[in-house]
């Protein structure tokens, strides 16, 4: 009836030492198994657990599932495991609570090269995996864009046409002082002046959200925007190809020289766990870390707006940024902190798409919360975050408007009043 | 017991469609809760929502003698809700509802299936206080929180949970529904079963609602910490505080090993050379705080601390409490198979347990360092091991036997706010004798004839 009787219940026997156990399968690296102690901390963190209550939509449950996989408990193609290793966000909020430091994220890229090998893994994924791989196809995303949107409507802040790679303009400077004199983030270490700074144009932003990459140049004219750049893999490696994942990241370390500038958390963690921290900086934590001034203020009837932020998971759970967001917005409107922010939308990468119903319940208390506080925007970090708060904005026809970080500085600073040309506030 | 798709039909015609579980990963999920090296899989798993559906399932349990093991969050450490013999694990999480917080009664009444912190947040916001404090309080439920009699770091100062609660809706194994006690702080009509049942690790009745006492919340909190060269010397220091009149509502200690895995770990910037780290609080009026923490201060002082440093703002006691709240996570690093056990001793006996237990753990070749409450003589003595070890295992397990022994001839016992569960039933007998062991299945078989609910544990 018991898997191990440890413990004669009817007895005064000690309980014996455990059967050591077996090899494994090797599907997950066994030090990372191994460093769960299964305390649950972590449940109170997870999303998917809130929605069940159930443990085996727990990190620690899948963990044990995971052990059960490793050490031939479960079969490998057992359904709970198909369904638990799918269910799962990947928005790593558990590791952040962790005592035992437990990189789940690492174990779950693992779980789905198992769960979602070959002709297991999801078509939706297939087929975005396959496109992204090609940056040929990558321009026909804008064909698509508009649907993919969900909307007919321009967002609101990009009033320009798109183009597939930006010119570099030298739009109005606003650098700020030298890098170095700026003290460093919470979580990296300070710019060295002079460095070159590559821009990610980022295939999923690339197609969908071409104003975001513009208005980061805007923001940061000092950047460069190499033209050959593919995909960071972290799609690959959320869908069950890390190995893949893993090339793409390495291939785009060598596309783009210096530090590699992205304004998507996601694939700012991605490529940080695959080129080392100090490669990689997401957009507000380079602001940041250069000092940047922000100019001017995003107003809204003529008053200043009220914004939230929604975190990226990755750029908050697996890279620790979380001050310098909100910071920026908070210097050029009325910053809302809603009770959420720090949790996951439900996009998830493909998950929007995987499991439109699950996601929903994830985004929908968090769309309650923006219209209670009456925010007149929701501000992301990251494209898959923008896409979807923006289309559950729009689909309860709500006032508010999601938009991304860089593009909001943006419209901050086209209020301001025009900046001589060779003016730098910073230097006068 | 009926085969596995009889029995998640039948469960199923009582607590609805999606919330019996009967599939094999769903069954090896709940095979296990938060204590290492127990494991045994139960044959379904039941998610009631309501009093009425767990005695339903309960009733039908006992006609076909099932066993039933309740379990809220799983986050016990004693093997407390692992399913030794099978059966329906019972998970009462879908209670989850703070019936009422009264500021005016200075109580609140929650289902047993909300988390200790909800409950203690809920009150915060009223300004008042739930003062248990469970480490795994994010975690854990007021039910489980019942049914193990949790600690907390505030012991000494302001008890457990059992001083805590006034009265309970519980399910006996043959269905009946009974609520005990109330809302009234004196109520001596009969036995005190809300007591009885306090701590009774699931295995007499399962709980499913609480009324706990609460209390004004205090104006202002204060921390500090102070070094020592060893463990007796804080000893000292502590028992001089109290003698000075003061009971602090925090006195935490870590031992030399604790120390030095802590630092390697944070980078906190700890003294090397201690033998001991105490970290005491206290709360209440801002005026009864700096005196107090001016007084502990004085005594550390004289009674030979190395440093003893005063946090001068929330954000600095949090950094001092930093060291403490490390120290699990610190010592997992060291393997992460971490046997976390709580023998406790009276509090002027604490420097003599520890040396006891470096002297045991240096025997078996084991690493085992100490951390605990320093007020009530609570101590974490944490076993780390690699997991792939099984004779490390063993060694460890006949080192915490010897660990238990020791607790118990200095007046101590095994387990302080664990609980017995399955892990230390083997050793319970050594604490109680053979006459309230032979009590407590008397008192066991009066509430279950039946002998379903949570079977290996007490009472079995």
């Amino acid at each position: 009836m018991t898997d191990h009787p440890i413990v004669d219940p009817t007895g005064h026997t000690p309980a014996p030492a455990p059967a050591p156990p077996g090899p494994g399968l090797g599907i997950f690296d066994k030090e990372l198994l191994d460093r769960c102690i299964s305390c649950g901390f972590c449940l109170p963190a997870c999303p998917t657990y809130a929605l069940t209550g159930e443990e085996t939509s727990s990190p620690r449950g899948r963990i044990t599932l995971m052990r059960a996989l490793e050490a031939g408990d479960l079969a490998p193609d057992d359904p709970t495991l198909a369904e638990e290793s799918s269910f799962c966000l990947g928005c790593r909020a558990c590791e952040t609570v962790c005592p035992a430091g437990v990189e789940y994220g690492q174990l779950l890229e693992q779980w789905r090269d198992h769960q979602w090998s070959g002709p297991n893994r999801p078509w939706i994924a297939r087929a975005l995996m396959a496109l992204v791989s090609r940056p040929g196809l990558l321009r026909l995303q804008g064909l698509v864009r508009r649907h993919a949107r969900g909307t007919a409507k321009a967002t609101p802040s990009t009033a320009t046409p798109a183009e597939s790679v930006p010119a570099q303009s030298t739009p109005p400077a606003t650098a700020g002082p030298d890098p170095a004199e700026t003290p460093a983030d919470d979580s990296s270490g300070q710019l060295s002046a002079g460095q070159q700074v590559s821009l990610m144009l980022g295939c999923v932003e690339r197609g969908l959200y071409p104003g975001v990459s513009r208005a980061a140049q805007q923001l940061c004219p000092e950047i460069t925007v190499p033209t050959r750049q593919g995909c960071c893999g972290a799609l690959h490696a959320h869908n069950g190809d890390s190995k893949t994942g893993a090339e793409l990241a390495r291939t785009l370390g060598e596309q783009l020289p210096g530090t590699i500038l992205t304004t998507a958390g996601g694939c700012a963690a991605h490529l940080a766990h695959h080129l080392g921290r100090d490669r990689v900086r997401e957009l507000s934590e380079y602001l940041d870390a250069k000092g940047h001034q922000t100019v001017g203020q995003v107003t809204v009837n003529g008053r200043r707006a009220r914004a939230a932020l929604q975190d990226s998971c990755h750029l908050r759970n697996g890279l620790g940024v979380t001050r310098p967001p909100r910071e920026l917005i908070a210097a050029v409107a009325d910053y809302v902190e809603l009770p959420s922010a720090g949790k996951c939308c439900g996009a998830a990468g493909t998950y929007a798409m995987l499991r439109p119903e699950d996601s929903k319940k994830v985004l929908e208390p968090k769309l309650d919360e923006a219209e209670e506080a009456d925010v007149d925007y929701v501000v992301t970090v990251n494209p898959g975050c923008l896409r979807q708060v923006q289309q559950g904005l729009r689909s309860r026809r709500s006032r508010a408007k999601a938009i991304h970080l860089a593009e909001f500085l943006a419209l901050a600073a086209r209020s301001a009043p025009e900046v001589p040309p060779s003016g730098n506030p910073a230097q006068r | 017991m009926p085969a596995g798709t009889d029995l998640a039909r039948d469960l199923a015609a009582i607590v609805g469609d999606g919330h019996v579980r009967v599939d094999e990963g769903a069954l090896a999920a709940y095979a296990r809760d938060a204590t290492p090296l127990f494991t045994a899989r139960p044959q379904a798993v039941v998610l009631p929502a309501s009093t009425e559906e767990v005695a339903a399932v309960l009733r039908y349990a006992t006609a076909r003698g099932i066993p039933v093991v309740p379990r809220g969050a799983g986050s016990n450490l004693c093997a407390g809700t692992v399913p030794l013999e099978g059966g329906i694990v019972l998970v009462l999480t879908r209670l989850d509802k703070l019936l009422e917080i009264s500021p005016e009664e200075l109580l609140a009444r929650a289902q047993t299936g909300v988390t200790t912190a909800a409950l203690a947040d809920a009150a915060a916001a009223k300004r008042l206080l739930y003062a248990p404090d469970p480490g795994s309080r994010t975690v854990s439920t007021v039910g489980g929180n019942v049914a193990t009699c949790a600690g907390g770091l505030r012991g000494l100062k302001y008890g457990v949970t059992r001083n805590y609660v006034l009265g309970l809706e519980a399910v006996l194994p043959t269905g009946e529904i009974i609520r005990t006690g109330g809302r009234l702080w004196k109520d001596v009509a009969g036995y005190d079963l809300t007591r009885l049942l306090t701590g009774s690790e699931g295995t007499l009745a399962v709980i499913t609602e609480a009324t706990v006492a609460l209390l004004p919340a205090p104006q202002d909190t204060g921390t500090g910490v102070a070094y020592f060269d060893s463990l007796a010397d804080a000893s000292r220091a502590v028992a001089a505080v109290i003698a000075a009149g003061i009971v602090p509502a925090t006195l935490e200690f870590l031992d030399r090993k604790c120390i030095t895995a802590v630092e390697e770990y944070a980078g906190l910037g700890l003294r090397g050379d201690a033998g001991a780290l105490l970290i005491f609080g206290d709360d209440g009026s801002p005026a009864t705080v700096s005196g107090n923490l001016a007084r502990i201060q004085e005594v550390c002082a004289q009674t030979g601390a190395l440093e003893v440093t005063l946090a001068e703002n929330v954000a600095r006691a949090d950094a001092l409490l930093a060291a403490r709240r490390c120290s699990l996570p610190a010592l997992s690093r060291l393997g992460s198979l971490t046997i976390l056990e709580d023998a406790t001793v009276p509090r002027h006996r604490m420097a003599e347990m520890v040396d006891r237990i470096d002297e045991i753990a240096d025997r078996y070749g084991l690493r085992i360092a100490t951390f605990g409450h320093a007020g009530d003589g609570n101590l974490h003595p944490t076993c780390v091991l690699d997991p792939d070890d099984a004779d490390g295992a063993g060694r460890a397990h006949e080192a915490f036997a010897e660990i238990f022994a020791a607790a118990i001839a200095f007046d101590g016992t095994i387990t302080g706010e664990h609980g017995v569960g399955a892990a230390k039933l083997p050793y319970l007998t050594d604490r109680l004798g053979e006459d309230q062991m032979a009590l407590l299945r008397r008192i066991k078989r009066a509430f279950d004839p039946a002998g379903i609910l949570n079977p290996g544990k007490l009472g079995s």
